[in-house]
């Protein structure tokens, strides 16, 4: 299993962000995490990342416990792309995405012909190749945030989580993006958990979701037992149904406007 | 990094070669050029062995020390700023940032104050006083106020807003503390510390650049090992700690060198203002696109920048020489404000 969460629990002073959070996922499954904001999908992200210490519980990479292992060690085994990072405006494109090298190369080793593969690899399967050479700041932000996913796809590890990686960008870059997260699943077996608003495209991408409320986790399978549930009109507070407009197409959430449930 | 370099149209070679005559014209310069007339001829028949005694004299055991305390501090102001800009990733950052000058002053005060009263009541000139102790005095309260900073952050996740809200308010306690000691000593012998607190090379002997020395060759030798962690320490804490970084220890590390650093120099030459923000600004904007020439551009920029400021102190001001922190707060505030401007 690349990754398992033993009834994890995360408390922020007196609040419990995260109570007996649970996860097993398979290699190249990709998982989607939904749930209103404030539900606790970055906080479990980060606390799979190792990023946070849980109050209780254990996160485990191919059998590893995560809390105690260097953050080198952990970094090529898991890459992880928080939701909005900052970084110097006057960075080129190309030496952000060479940051994503250092759990590979050190403090002292050369870049090697596999480490700027690896840069090349990225910057290509981002669209970002004619870019490498722009500072940050001559970036729009959908450009920016595809810079930050190449950073995290040249740490070249098999889990990778993503917290909202299409937010900002457009539809066709948001297209992009799930796209390559699929490709990536499909192809090279990397196993990926990503914090995502869209539902429709949780849907159609996911191969399993876990749905949070208040830290608590309501629903964790298929997406297409989730469009059976009827959860979602309840933790999202919203009035719609699901639709299926292809035989063996994923369910859509069909959003009625204009009515505020009781 | 070949590539990426072919691709700017400013070559690296030209950059660093300019660099280097800059350290080439303005250090014998600073050595050559003074107050006191001392002919070309003679200079250099000193600096050959030879020379009469007087330029011997003037050259070997004025200028030469005073040259070099220079370069040390100028080196060791401008590696201090770019080191905090870039963890606290606060392009305003700089040694007084972290109440590092602040502390050193608060020492030096409470320590003239201390030994000017158990002092001989005639004692009141500077070569009277145990003025050799100042550089160290200056050095453990620069540290102290860094450590306390650093305890400070630690409380909480360390991080490069908590340091900085952190520092900025231990400066202005010791900050005020100081000015507290200095307001009640009300006494003719505050222009002591007034002289160090302009930060000044006045009368800087041997001693000095020796003192300094270790501190800039701790500092050199382990900047190329914290090369990589400075680029991660510029993003984001998360971001950098999942690209595999140590973030707490290389955090700590980088503030520890760029402490001492700073400290140092604020010992021995009092706290000149704005090199250690000025420098790095200039080397960036000297480098443009080249970032691995950041660091030697500002290690040769601050020993320049210091070096030219002190001698146009000299010659200036003639016999009533202007502190070298005067010059570099004059002369820096306009190049700041037009490297603001130029940079987008």
């Amino acid at each position: 299993m690349p990754v398992t969460c033993s009834s994890l629990s995360v408390v922020y002073g007196r609040r419990q962000a995260l109570s007996d959070f649970r996860l097993s996922m398979a290699p190249g499954e990709i998982r989607g995490l939904i749930g209103p904001n404030g539900s606790g999908k970055s906080t479990a992200l980060q606390t799979v990342a190792g990023l946070i210490r849980p109050a209780a519980g254990q996160v485990e990479i191919d059998g590893t416990a995560v809390h105690g292992l260097p953050r080198r060690v952990l970094a090529q085994k898991l890459a992880y792309l928080p939701q909005h990072p900052a970084a110097p405006e006057d960075m080129t494109v190309e030496h952000l995405v060479r940051q994503g090298r250092f759990a590979h190369v050190g403090l002292f080793r050369r870049y090697g012909p596999e480490d700027e593969e690896a840069i090349r690899w990225a910057l290509d399967g981002t669209g970002l190749t004619a870019l490498a050479g722009r500072s940050l700041r001559e970036l729009s932000g959908g450009e920016r945030q595809r810079a930050w996913i190449a950073a995290a796809l040249t740490q070249q590890a098999k889990v990778l989580l993503l917290d909202e990686p299409t937010t900002f960008l457009d539809i066709g870059h948001q297209v992009e993006v799930l796209e390559l997260v699929r490709r990536l699943s499909r192809e090279q077996g990397v196993s990926v958990i990503m914090a995502i608003h869209d539902i429709n495209q949780a849907m159609a991408v996911c191969d399993a979701i876990s749905l949070l409320q208040n830290g608590v986790l309501k629903f964790d399978g298929p997406p297409a037992a989730l469009a059976e549930s009827g959860l979602i009109e309840t933790v999202f507070r919203v009035r719609g149904r699901f639709v299926t407009f292809a035989e063996g197409g994923p369910p859509h959430f069909d959003l009625s406007l204009g009515v505020i449930p009781a | 990094m070949a590539a990426s370099l072919s691709a700017r149209p400013r070559s690296a070679g030209l950059l660093l070669a300019g660099c280097l005559l800059a350290v080439a014209l303005s250090l014998p310069l600073a050595v050559l050029l003074g107050v006191a007339d001392v002919p070309l001829a003679d200079s250099l028949a000193t600096l050959s062995g030879g020379g009469s005694a007087m330029a011997r004299s003037i050259l070997l055991e004025f200028r030469l020390p005073r040259v070099a305390t220079g370069v040390l501090a100028g080196i060791n102001l401008a590696v201090s700023g770019l080191l905090l800009q870039r963890i606290t990733r606060n392009p305003l950052a700089d040694p007084s940032i972290l109440g590092i000058s602040q502390g050193a002053t608060l020492a030096v005060a409470v320590f003239l104050l201390v030994t000017v009263y158990s002092h001989a009541p005639g004692g009141n000139t500077l070569p009277d006083l145990p003025v050799a102790w100042l550089p160290a005095v200056g050095l453990v309260g620069g540290l102290c106020a860094a450590g306390l900073v650093h305890l400070l952050a630690l409380r909480h996740e360390l991080g490069p807003i908590r340091v900085t809200l952190c520092g900025v308010a231990v400066g202005a306690l010791l900050h005020a503390l100081a000015m507290g000691v200095i307001a009640g000593w009300g006494s003719t012998r505050v222009e002591i510390l007034l002289e160090w607190l302009a930060g000044s090379l006045y009368a800087r002997s041997w001693d000095h650049a020796l003192f300094l020395a270790p501190f800039t060759m701790a500092g050199l030798a382990l900047l190329p090992v914290l090369l990589r962690p400075l680029d991660l320490l510029g993003l984001e804490a998360a971001a950098a700690r999942s690209f595999g970084l140590s973030y707490r220890r290389a955090f700590t590390a980088v503030l520890c060198l760029a402490s001492g650093l700073a400290a140092s120099a604020v010992g021995a030459v009092g706290p000149i203002a704005f090199v250690g923000l000025l420098v790095p600004h200039l080397a960036r904007f000297v480098v443009a696109g080249h970032r691995a020439l950041l660091v030697p551009v500002t290690v040769m920029l601050g020993a320049v920048v210091v070096t030219a400021g002190d001698l146009a102190g000299r010659l200036i001001g003639g016999a009533d020489e202007i502190p070298i922190g005067v010059v570099t707060a004059l002369l820096g505030v306009p190049v700041l404000i037009l490297l603001l401007r130029k940079t987008p």
